[in-house]
């Protein structure tokens, strides 16, 4: 039985104890057999509809916590749930479910269930910047801008170190459309936080939306040189080295897919992009004839790949067939416009 | 040259399923439509009809390789199914911003190359409701390398009261759970991007 994991996006076994290595964590693969509501969704409770008990709920919550899943419905749903009935037996555990609880329903804007969590919270951690940041988010939530940044402000009054803080002053100015101040604030903060692998992707991302793919690119090094392990900071690379194009760049993107691939063999992107950039280098007039012959060779090699890999996935469903029929066909056409 | 694309419920309802499937992300896909049978003359009157959509990615939308992959294995989809690439659609990160990028255009004018009739559409998020009682799109037409804005009303639309039905229907039922677009099939290959469950609950709400 497959399934995939949550953190890394790999197809796994399921009981797979192999690492998995998403950001800094290093921890095994995550798996979930979400089961999909059959009903309509009005009256049943989460507990009736998916047959689980509250400590199922709660181990779900933490595990949806720990990859810093962003599926703000369901924690919605199942934290409303486990608040309201179960609360007494979930000990200390019910303050980080607040918290967690409270983002997801600033996502969903639930407001009135996020009020009830921050109260919560206020009165339990009276002064707290914890809860003050999360009163700011909430202000960032009702678009009330000035508000939440006097709010990170005062706790940058108290803490000047305080990194959340700090970070939620570049979110609003991401959520406001002011890239390039976002930019700037953000390289400032990791002048000083040099560390800070969130902040690093989050500046490659901005840069890409920027279409400034050299300075992306700078990014990404910077995480693959602490992350040497870590695939997906090398997939990520390869991309922008193809996007910013030029033969060189080609170059520099199949060798970063070919790693990747090395790191995980089973990340699909890395492999598609290894025929791809493979497959540019080989067409590519500027080439000598040693490099082309050596570029058709990896293109043969992934285009293998790729179809074994499609083969493994269409085996048993007869409406797979289509997509494995249409990528034979795509990668022959391809052979034939390098040849 | 006045040509203009009519958007089939089906299609219309996957694009607004990937936009509640992700509202924290930008999104962005593909529409295709029937391969015209021979190109007449005076061609301008006949519709384009957008059968169907691909949704394709999310979150980190302007990086190449994938996209170029998304591309060819669409069109050769595409050509086993009479279809052709007419449009492309993309909803912005940030729900007030609902103007094109350079990313759009590029893509768009990708599209343009081999159907010169492509619409580029923007998805309008500011005005994104369950009920769907209004079309939210900007579409987009490509008129001498520029890219010129249409107002998208029910006349764009095969049947419009069918599609607002459905897509309010899927969304209440929280369907955009299930949709599949490119980077979900990235991630595991049987994930399968014509999204034939979705398809079938559209057939069934018909």
């Amino acid at each position: 039985m497959f399934d995939y994991c949550r953190a890394c996006r790999l197809m796994v076994t399921c009981g797979d104890t192999t690492r998995c290595s998403k950001g800094s964590a290093e921890t095994n693969h995550t798996q979930f057999n979400d089961v999909k509501p059959v009903l309509p969704r009005a009256m049943a409770s989460v507990s009736e509809m998916y047959d689980v008990t509250w400590e199922e709920m709660r181990d779900k919550l933490r595990k949806w916590r720990e990859d810093n899943h962003r599926n703000s419905e369901q924690i919605v749903d199942v934290g409303e749930e486990l608040i309201n009935e179960h609360a007494s037996k979930l000990g200390d555990d019910i303050w980080i479910i607040y918290e967690q609880v409270m983002i997801a329903a600033l996502d969903c804007s639930r407001d009135d269930l996020a009020w009830t969590c921050l109260q919560e919270l206020k009165r339990q951690f009276p002064g707290s910047q914890r809860v003050k940041r999360l009163a700011g988010m909430r202000l960032e939530a009702l678009e009330k801008y000035e508000d939440a940044s006097k709010q990170y402000d005062s706790i940058l009054q108290d803490d000047p170190t305080n990194t959340a803080a700090r970070k939620r002053k570049i979110s609003i100015l991401k959520a406001q459309g002011k890239s390039a101040e976002a930019i700037r604030e953000l390289n400032e903060y990791l002048e000083q936080f040099v560390g800070d692998q969130e902040a690093w992707h989050e500046l490659s991302e901005l840069y890409i939306n920027e279409h400034d793919y050299g300075k992306a690119a700078f990014c990404l090094e910077e995480l693959m040189m602490t992350n040497p392990h870590n695939h997906l900071y090398c997939e990520q690379y390869a991309e922008v080295k193809y996007t910013q194009g030029g033969l060189e760049n080609l170059e520099l993107s199949r060798k970063y897919f070919a790693q990747a691939l090395k790191l995980n063999n089973r990340n699909m992107r890395a492999l598609f992009g290894l025929y791809m950039s493979a497959s540019h280098i080989a067409a590519c007039p500027k080439v000598n004839a040693t490099v082309k012959k050596a570029n058709v060779k990896y293109a043969a090699w992934a285009t293998n790949q790729i179809n074994r890999a499609y083969q493994l996935a269409g085996r048993g469903t007869k409406e797979n067939k289509c997509s494995v029929k249409a990528v034979e066909e795509m990668l022959e056409s391809m052979q034939i416009t390098m040849s | 040259l006045s040509y203009f694309c009519l958007f089939h419920s089906g299609a219309y309802c996957k694009m607004l399923l990937h936009a509640a499937k992700y509202p924290h992300c930008a999104v962005n896909g593909l529409l295709v439509a029937e391969k015209q049978k021979e190109k007449k003359k005076d061609s301008h009157s006949t519709p384009i009809l957008c059968v169907d959509c691909i949704p394709l990615f999310h979150g980190t939308l302007a990086l190449a390789p994938m996209l170029e992959v998304a591309l060819t294995l669409i069109d050769t989809w595409c050509k086993e199914n009479k279809y052709v690439i007419a449009g492309y659609y993309q909803a912005n990160e940030r729900t007030k911003d609902f103007r094109p990028n350079q990313f759009a255009e590029k893509v768009g004018a990708r599209i343009a190359e081999n159907f010169s009739e492509a619409a580029m559409i923007m998805v309008d998020s500011t005005r994104f409701t369950m009920g769907c009682y209004e079309p939210i799109l900007t579409i987009y037409d490509h008129h001498e390398n520029k890219w010129k804005c249409r107002d998208c009303n029910a006349d764009c639309f095969e049947d419009w009261c069918e599609a607002q039905k459905i897509t309010s229907a899927l969304l209440e039922g929280r369907s955009y759970e299930s949709l599949i677009d490119f980077d979900n099939h990235l991630d595991d290959l049987r994930n399968d991007w014509t999204n034939p469950e979705i398809n079938k609950s559209v057939l069934h709400l018909c």
